[in-house]
């Protein structure tokens, strides 16, 4: 017996998420929708003058966004795991590992790519610098892969049970916090006029470590979650 | 010749020998933990002399610096347990790590309020957004996301699988909270007990604060044991260890409500 080569299996997955999240376009639009609302409360929250706006814009934006895809995260293998196809997924000559790097690349371009097309949208609501702009899309480029990445290790753990919402919450929010703090520290570096490439690299960095192990890690999570 | 250590583990990890040995063995570590304890509130409180820059207040350390030390040793123990378990499929294990997350997060919630305490009358705020502070705190929602997620599930012994594994993921932050005050320069005082080298710490404050470590140590053993015999016994319901423990100890009665127990959880499956 043949199998299917490793590419034309990984092609095939990729297609088949993205293809399935364009059919439901409409699911792709909330998280923009969401953190759009929520950067328009700011202002309302905190007032609307130019100089605090323009202190917290950065921070706010980076921390929409990681809600904004941690609502998204919830719903990763949720229809897979209802028709069975991640069953057959898991069962597949292909290793897992890979698989599930297809399926969080695939999460990854739905819904971080048009938060992160947003972004500048979203930061110039809130008056940053147009001069930072590239370093938060920087920041943005290497950090929400990584949310995506961890987060879809912590998905696959809770893939067993059936309310995950508030826990996925709990569970990712303190490992997602070094994440944050150089995300938000390179835009606030540039923003003073500081060197800001020290924490990008440390993003970088991180991100290369995470491409390796979360793919493995969320294999292994899968597992452990799904075998009763 | 040391064949019997392996041996020994060995039959230390099934669930009625490990039963019996922590039955044999809290009541010894709690009462050393009272006696310690009671030494070192002592010695911390009355004895040692005050500080020379934060005057009686400091005594507070006593408690707050051995509970630190325990909210990051009992999440070693509890990765290294999963580690087991997750590995070697060892039922003890898991329910080791499982049984001392409640545990460690309290430690780190005595931590947190004791300094916060200690905080007020010394920085002048309840809290600061220290690194160390805030990296304990993450500490604290990492056991609790632990928690969280074993009780998330039905079959326990799945949640325990998966519970293990996010507390590996999360032992990346145990190396950060311990060095947190040593990279970054904020409000928390540096370090001032070392393992290797002198510390510090005048030997009138550091006899007591070395004791208190040593009593926290007894009450997490005891208390670890305590919780482990209990759980041992509602996983196990059913075996026949348990039974004969029921028998032997509440006579007709309780063996009858035990197996009704058994048949229950067995019908549930």
């Amino acid at each position: 017996m043949s199998h299917a080569p490793l590419a034309p299996a990984c092609a095939a997955v990729l297609r088949r998420d993205l293809t399935l999240a364009w059919r439901r376009r409409g699911d792709i639009v909330m998280p923009v929708l969401y953190a759009l609302i929520v950067t328009t409360l700011f202002p309302f929250a905190l007032g609307p003058e130019d100089a605090l706006l323009q202190r917290i814009a950065g921070g706010a934006v980076l921390v929409t966004m990681l809600l904004a895809m941690l609502l998204a995260l919830d719903a990763m293998f949720r229809s897979d795991i209802e028709d069975g196809s991640l069953e057959q997924l898991m069962l597949s000559p292909q290793p897992l590992a890979l698989m599930m790097g297809m399926k969080i690349l695939a999460h990854w371009i739905t819904t971080a790519l048009p938060l992160i097309v947003i972004a500048p949208l979203l930061a110039g609501m809130l008056h940053l610098p147009t001069a930072v702009m590239p370093v938060l899309i920087y920041a943005l480029l290497l950090a929400t892969p990584l949310l995506s990445l961890l987060g879809a290790v912590l998905v696959a753990l809770t893939a067993g049970t059936r309310r995950s919402g508030m826990l996925l919450a709990l569970m990712l929010l303190p490992l997602c916090v070094p994440v944050v703090i150089f995300a938000a520290g390179a835009v606030a570096a540039a923003q003073q006029g500081l060197p800001w490439l020290a924490p990008i690299a440390w993003l970088g960095a991180a991100l290369a470590m995470a491409l390796v192990l979360a793919p493995l890690a969320c294999a292994a999570a899968l597992r452990i979650a799904l075998d009763a | 010749m040391a064949n019997w250590i392996p041996l020994w583990v060995h039959k230390l990890s099934s669930p009625p020998n490990f039963y019996r040995f922590a039955g044999t063995l809290r009541p010894w570590a709690l009462a050393l933990a009272l006696l310690l304890g009671a030494v070192a509130l002592y010695g911390g409180l009355v004895l040692a002399p005050a500080d020379y820059q934060q005057g009686d207040a400091y005594r507070i350390i006593f408690i707050h610096v051995p509970c630190a030390w325990m909210g990051l040793f009992i999440y070693a123990v509890m990765a290294v347990a999963s580690f087991i378990s997750l590995v070697w499929r060892i039922k003890l294990a898991e329910v080791v790590a499982m049984e001392s997350a409640p545990i460690g997060a309290a430690f780190t919630f005595i931590t947190l309020v004791t300094g916060s305490l200690w905080g007020k009358p010394m920085w002048g705020t309840w809290w600061t957004w220290d690194a160390r502070l805030t990296s304990e705190l993450v500490l604290l929602f990492l056991y609790l996301g632990v928690i969280g997620l074993y009780h998330s599930f039905e079959d326990r012994r799945q949640g325990a699988r998966a519970a293990a594994f996010l507390a590996i993921i999360g032992i990346i932050n145990v190396p950060i909270v311990h060095f947190s005050v040593n990279w970054w320069n904020t409000l928390h005082q540096g370090s001032t007990v070392r393992i290797l080298g002198p510390s510090k710490m005048s030997r009138e404050m550091l006899w007591p604060l070395l004791t208190m470590m040593a009593a926290t140590k007894c009450y997490y053993i005891a208390s670890l044991f305590g919780r482990v015999r209990t759980d041992l016994l509602s996983l196990e319901s059913g075996k026949d260890w348990v039974r004969q423990i029921a028998e032997a100890q509440g006579g007709a009665s309780a063996a009858s409500a035990g197996r009704a127990g058994a048949a229950e959880r067995e019908s549930q499956r």
